[in-house]
């Protein structure tokens, strides 16, 4: 084949993979995330052990290290899921800090392997002695 | 080569006012210096927002002119372009592994978009490399570059037509959720690398011009030689 049609072949091609990648990475559960409130309104759509993402911030004050794994809860306002996470955490992990969480549910308690730091569009400077905002 | 030469002067000024903004503006509470990122990737992006964009006018224009002048300044562009996209990509990556924790998700619509735009055009330029006649180079290429273009939209909206994990816009029409100091920081730098920008194709169409000027005056050697006739050869 000519060399002019292998390249077509090759956009073709790529862009064809990386939509599957794409969709099909979305498609994992409807949506690339969902909030606390809407996790528990789909209890029923996820049975233990099937995979999602789980969106929220961090709770002051319900932060218990354990050894290889980290107790806290997550919430959007609206609800509270316990999370336990087995495995490092992020290195900015820090109470109020929104996080991004991957794993199943396991009765009320979300178990996640893996946990992002999920930045969002604001930037705000440190006050004095500054620490992650309170409230 | 002097009107280069000026413009690269001028953009090596504001990227040096650039960079002492990016190293001395505030950070964020939660990112600490690496917030100083995205002064680099974020006008990166821009530029390769604008660049396929006027390769895209640059195409429109040789599709309607037919004229070499377009066609150097849509290819110059993917060029920069490329390149530019590839720092933002770069700099995404060492921030993304630095405050989410991970360098890359194919999940997230504008990492997964960006890429696919950044493929496409690395396939026009394989494309130009391929097709040896200028006038067909330069026609594929135009509509390559005109199509292609419809990317840039889709890979900035991305983020507020789906859930990301990549941030939406700081910077908005109605305001910015950054502190002034932050702004002015990345407006300075979106001004510097639109002047490399500027620079930088302004460099490569000259660049092509000479190419061009270079293959009109060369004769490849079969041609400066006739085949003999024997006829006209005495004492064979």
């Amino acid at each position: 084949m000519s060399h002019r049609r292998f390249v077509y072949l090759g956009i073709g091609g790529v862009i064809a993979i990386v939509l599957a990648l794409t969709f099909t990475g979305l498609n994992d559960s409807l949506t690339y995330y969902l909030y606390p409130s809407e996790a528990v309104d789909q209890r029923a759509d996820f049975p233990d052990g099937e995979r999602f993402r789980l969106a929220g911030i961090v709770v002051p004050g319900t932060v218990v290290e354990g050894e290889g794994s980290t107790a806290f809860d997550v919430t959007d306002g609206g609800a509270d899921i316990p999370v336990v996470l087995n495995g490092p955490q992020p290195s900015l992990f820090a109470e109020e800090v929104p996080l991004l969480l991957e794993g199943a549910w396991s009765g009320d308690t979300f178990e996640a392997d893996a946990a992002l730091i999920r930045h969002d569009e604001n930037y705000e400077v440190p006050e004095e002695g500054g620490a992650y905002p309170e409230g | 080569m002097k009107r280069v030469r000026i413009l690269m002067a001028i953009a090596a000024a504001a990227m040096a006012a650039g960079l002492y903004l990016t190293l001395t503006s505030p950070t964020d509470r939660l990112q600490g210096e690496f917030t100083r990122i995205v002064n680099i990737h974020a006008p990166s992006m821009w530029v390769a927002f604008l660049a396929f964009g006027v390769t895209a006018f640059a195409s429109i224009l040789w599709l309607v002119r037919k004229t070499n002048r377009w066609d150097r300044i849509a290819e110059a562009s993917v060029e920069t372009g490329v390149l530019f996209t590839a720092t933002g990509l770069f700099t995404g990556m060492v921030w993304g592994q630095a405050v989410w924790g991970r360098a890359w998700d194919w999940a997230d619509p504008r990492m997964a978009s960006t890429a696919v735009m950044f493929f496409v055009y690395i396939g026009y330029l394989a494309l130009r490399r391929a097709t040896p006649d200028p006038v067909m180079r330069a026609r594929r290429s135009a509509i390559l570059g005109a199509i292609a273009v419809v990317q840039v939209p889709l890979v900035y909206f991305s983020v507020n037509l789906f859930r990301s994990l990549h941030q939406t816009q700081s910077i908005r029409p109605d305001g910015a959720s950054m502190p002034d100091a932050m702004v002015i920081a990345l407006l300075v730098n979106f001004i510097a690398f639109t002047l490399l920008y500027v620079a930088l194709t302004a460099a490569r169409v000259e660049v092509a011009k000479t190419e061009e000027s270079r293959a009109a005056e060369t004769v490849p050697a079969g041609d400066a030689v006739a085949t003999p006739l024997l006829s006209e050869v005495e004492d064979v």
